[in-house]
């Protein structure tokens, strides 16, 4: 093995993405932006770089240990590197979009970074793709991001699709109407996070069998709802699980092969949710593809407005997509009439042109990966080598050869 | 991309197998012939259902398996879940077994005089050094950790640092060398384990096999 070299060494982390994954990953990226387009979701484009005071405000503080930061020399200020976009998306609702119509539906896709990975998810650098539905809280809302989500999601490929209907602000709002107190409700907070029923129990002492009870309530959508329907839970709480019901109910007629479960107590993640959220999973696939749900656009930047919307992590769905289909290479001689090689291209062909003479083209071709070659201005398909050896000089020429 | 239809279950070796061994048996899973053999080189072993296969690895690593996805199922002690804190891992059910507690220990001569609310900083020698930072930070004492496999009793006799954090059941080996068990930090009971990717993705399936742990849990 040849000694790497230092240069080729990147922090933690970070990646050079190469053909062919690069080229798939920003073409599955422009897709699914394609698919929100279609849906009236226009595109806006923030900056990667903003001040630290707007970036970080209001929901924006829930990423603030994950932010990098820098000082402008410009203007003296605190810098910080996007972590993600969604709080940027708000701000330009709030501010430049304040006057156009709503609902507003926008979208958007680029890099974002953050100061450290998971251990399951190392990458510190990705692509983030996505969509935000501003200025309505209607059922139909919420329904519309996660359709949107799965049928972006198959567009592109990605088998198997499931998607995790959460109630993040239940559990909050649950310990504040039974009176339970902060500490304890940090505890329960977590326990439930982790699905810890022994902890559940010692916690919620009293409450034990109610809070047992939501987390028996996940599973397949059907099953789990049942059993939060059978929970005595106040009114107030009552409504919030009638509205993830009819949500789901909507979703089941929009999309009856959906593969779809709720889980009401999720809450890691969720920090900024205000309701219905959700979770996209694919199955044989390590971790989340996206995840997205209902939150309020930040009060200083503007006005407070109802929104939900949808977060997908390009490095995911990459993970969750079969391997690229090889593009259709052809070999095109020296000396090849422009317009023609031009007219390839209009085909769908990709065209590598040689660009000096060479005395076996054939031979030429392979040693370029090319599995086509334009032969006496016809496309001829080069029969895969017998030996998978890559060097196209020592592999003996097949059957016959046309040069 | 790797699909794997056949689920894993991952147990630990070592100490808690024997106790898991009749939660097994009462959930209707019977390994093949191999597994009750300690001195096989096999890993990977097969069950009477074929949809279930079981791993056997080190009990720290059955939290790594689990969390990855590389298995969809595991028993882990707390002491595991606590160090790692993968946000992967659901532990939903309590098997109770493999009883024990996380504690601080410190040799006995060094008791009678300490006095812990005067700690800044403390030099502890342990298996969980995450836990132990966790732990003494929340009181606003900085633990500078040095990490240990094993024998972690004799660190403070052979002058490596003087308190330690370990898994305490009886206490027998602390006394035999001489430490006293000054502080609780956790009980520890090993718990049935899910992958949470797993569970959204075939709820149906493992919702079957977490259920038949919980039963086998109660019975036990």
């Amino acid at each position: 093995m040849s000694p790497t070299p230092d240069k080729a060494l990147l922090p933690a982390g970070l990646q050079d993405l190469l053909p062919p994954q690069a080229a798939y990953e920003a073409d599955t990226a422009g897709r699914l932006i394609a698919v929100f387009r279609a849906h009236a979701f226009e595109q806006v484009k923030p900056p990667l770089i903003e001040f630290e005071s707007a970036l970080l405000s209001g929901a924006g503080a829930a990423l603030s240990q994950q932010t990098f930061r820098l000082m402008d020399p410009v203007s003296q200020h605190m810098l910080a590197l996007r972590a993600d976009m969604t709080t940027q998306v708000a701000r330009i609702a709030a501010s430049r979009l304040s006057r156009a119509p709503r609902p507003l539906r926008l979208c958007y896709g680029g890099q974002v970074l953050r100061v450290k990975g998971t251990q399951l998810r190392p990458e510190r650098q990705f692509a983030q793709v996505g969509a935000e539905l501003i200025g309505s809280d209607v059922e139909t809302a919420d329904v519309e991001a996660v359709a949107m989500a799965v049928e972006a999601l198959e567009a592109v490929g990605v088998p198997r699709l499931s998607v995790d209907l959460n109630l993040p602000p239940l559990v909050g709002a649950l310990a504040e109407e039974l009176g339970i107190d902060d500490a304890t409700n940090a505890g329960l907070r977590q326990a439930l996070d982790r699905k810890d029923a022994a902890a559940v129990d010692t916690l919620a002492g009293s409450r034990a069998e109610l809070f047992r009870g939501l987390l028996r309530a996940a599973g397949p959508a059907d099953v789990a709802l049942e059993r939060l329907a059978a929970l005595h839970l106040p009114p107030r709480i009552a409504e919030q699980t009638a509205r993830l019901s009819r949500v789901v109910e909507l979703l089941q007629t929009a999309l009856p092969q959906l593969a779809l479960t709720v889980d009401p107590v999720e809450h890691r993640g969720f920090e900024y949710q205000t309701g219905i959220s959700f979770t996209l999973y694919a199955r044989g696939v390590r971790g989340e593809l996206g995840r997205g749900g209902r939150y309020e656009t930040d009060e200083s930047n503007g006005r407070c407005e109802a929104a939900t919307g949808f977060t997908l992590f390009m490095d995911s769905v990459m993970r969750a997509l079969p391997p690229p289909p090889p593009a259709a290479r052809v070999f095109v001689p020296l000396g090849t009439d422009a317009q023609r090689v031009r007219a390839l291209r209009a085909e769908g062909w990709v065209t590598i042109s040689e660009l000096s003479a060479s005395a076996d083209a054939e031979a030429e071709a392979r040693r370029q990966h090319c599995g086509y070659l334009l032969q006496n201005d016809h496309v001829v398909r080069l029969e895969p080598d017998s030996d998978q050896s890559n060097n196209g000089e020592s592999t003996p020429t097949t059957t016959d050869d046309g040069a | 991309m790797t699909t794997n239809e056949t689920l894993v279950l991952a147990l630990p070796k070592g100490r808690i197998l024997k106790e898991v061994k009749p939660l097994l048996q009462h959930a209707g899973i019977e390994p093949e012939p191999a597994f009750e053999d300690e001195s096989a080189r096999q890993l990977r072993f097969t069950t009477n259902h074929p949809g279930l296969d079981i791993i056997r690895v080190r009990s720290f690593d059955v939290a790594t398996f689990v969390a990855f996805g590389a298995a969809h199922l595991g028993v882990a002690g707390r002491d595991v879940l606590l160090e790692f804190d993968y946000p992967e891992l659901y532990a939903p059910v309590d098997l109770k077994i493999g009883h024990c507690r996380l504690a601080v220990a410190e040799p006995r001569d060094l008791m009678r005089e300490d006095d812990p609310s005067r700690w800044s900083h403390i030099r502890v020698a342990t298996k969980y050094p995450d836990v132990t930072r966790r732990h003494f930070a929340a009181r606003g004492v900085q633990a500078e950790c040095i990490k240990l496999n094993g024998a972690m009793e004799l660190a403070p006799q052979l002058g490596l640092c003087q308190r330690i954090v370990d898994l305490v059941s009886s206490g027998a080996t602390l006394a035999a060398n001489d430490l006293v068990e000054i502080e609780q930090i956790a009980e520890i009971t090993s718990r049935l384990i899910v992958n949470r990717a797993a569970l959204k993705t075939r709820p149906r399936e493992l919702d079957t096999w977490i259920e038949r742990f919980r039963e086998a849990a109660h019975a036990a």
